[in-house]
């Protein structure tokens, strides 16, 4: 960690000083994590995270800049879409994981495309129940027959992240051949978010249907 | 982002929607997935001889990956294998005039076609149905 140029004092954040209240030219390579002022690694604790986040927005909040210099306050501006940033993607777990491998040099998701064919028929199926249960008219076998689909899915969900956590818990070498095995779960993750989302939003229309 | 005329003709009358059965002989079945956005694709050949006679597809995915299924069975319908192989994403593309970040839509088509074909010739090959998955899969990179 870094000191502040003004004060001499220990940075939490490379955004600006909490003891002396300096705003700092945040720069171009500084991380997610080094703006959350958080070492590299999957196993975040989301009260701190909130924390920080409240903690840091304080410094770089564009309104205590409102009657500032220019150059000020687009440091303020830039400062806090930084933060807002980061903290989207070190607070979700998808995305977290998703930047470490990248991190990591761990294959991409194009790199790493092609799914087991068994797994895209049953997204496939998934799907079929989807499209099925949005063609009968509600409380329909077709309909009830969603409940327990995405309960499973949400299950398998939560399955694959915790598999997903331990394969990056500890942080595995840069460059590791198991990171392959992290990213084909990351996209089955994709493909269970995306049927998900669908679940949802037809449930959401039912209900405003009803 | 704006559809094009092409795109929106295709998403709202989807050539050859359906389903064939994938343990006839003569049918040749390919899925795919994209895991960018997580659509998938199945797209199914009939064969006679070495000339596609049929093909379906179905799609769960956004407009362009529909209109580039539905185009890539309108294409395939009457086509040699061979020629079939030929189709490149690129070619979707073009008559789709698909943006950039739609790309990938057209990748799917085209593995799909592969995928479809390489299963098709596996059946012919005659061999176990344990080892067609895989090479299913292995077509369609």
């Amino acid at each position: 960690m870094s000191t502040c140029p003004s004060c001499g004092v220990e940075l939490e954040t490379p955004l600006g000083c909490a003891a002396c209240g300096a705003l700092l030219e945040l720069g171009a390579d500084a991380t997610p994590f080094e703006i959350l002022g958080l070492p590299i690694g999957y196993d975040v604790d989301p009260t701190d995270l909130r924390k920080r986040l409240l903690r840091f927005s304080r410094l770089v909040h564009p309104d205590f800049y409102a009657t500032a210099d220019e150059a000020l306050r687009s440091r303020a501006e830039s400062g806090s879409a930084a933060l807002n940033s980061a903290h989207e993607i070190v607070a979700d777990d998808a995305r977290r994981a998703d930047w470490l491998l990248r991190a990591l040099e761990g294959p991409s998701e194009t790199d790493e495309r092609q799914m087991p064919q068994e797994f895209l028929m049953e997204v496939l199926e998934w799907n079929e129940a989807l499209e099925e249960a949005r063609e009968s008219a509600p409380g329909s076998g077709a309909r009830s027959a969603l409940t327990p689909l995405e309960e499973t899915l949400n299950a398998e969900r939560a399955s694959v992240l915790a598999e997903v956590a331990r394969s990056l818990s500890p942080t595995p070498a840069p460059g590791a051949p198991a990171l392959t095995e992290t990213r084909k779960r990351l996209n089955a993750l994709r493909y269970l978010d995306r049927t998900l989302a669908e679940m949802r939003a037809l449930r959401l229309e039912q209900a405003a249907n009803r | 982002m704006a559809y094009s005329d092409k795109v929106l003709d295709h998403y709202n009358e989807p050539r050859n929607v359906g389903s064939m059965d994938k343990n006839a002989k003569d049918v040749g079945t390919g899925v795919v997935g994209a895991p960018e956005c997580g659509d998938v694709m199945k797209l199914q050949i009939q064969v006679e001889g070495d000339t596609i006679v049929d093909a379906k597809f179905k799609t769960f995915g956004c407009g362009s990956a529909i209109a580039s299924s539905s185009l890539a069975t309108e294409w395939i319908k009457g086509k040699k294998i061979e020629e079939a192989m030929e189709i490149k994403n690129t070619d979707i593309v073009q008559e789709l005039s698909l943006p950039p970040v739609k790309i990938h839509c057209s990748v799917l088509a085209e593995d799909a076609i592969k995928a479809a074909i390489s299963n098709y010739k596996h059946k012919q090959d005659g061999e176990t149905v344990g080892a067609e998955a895989e090479k299913q899969t292995e077509g369609a990179q």
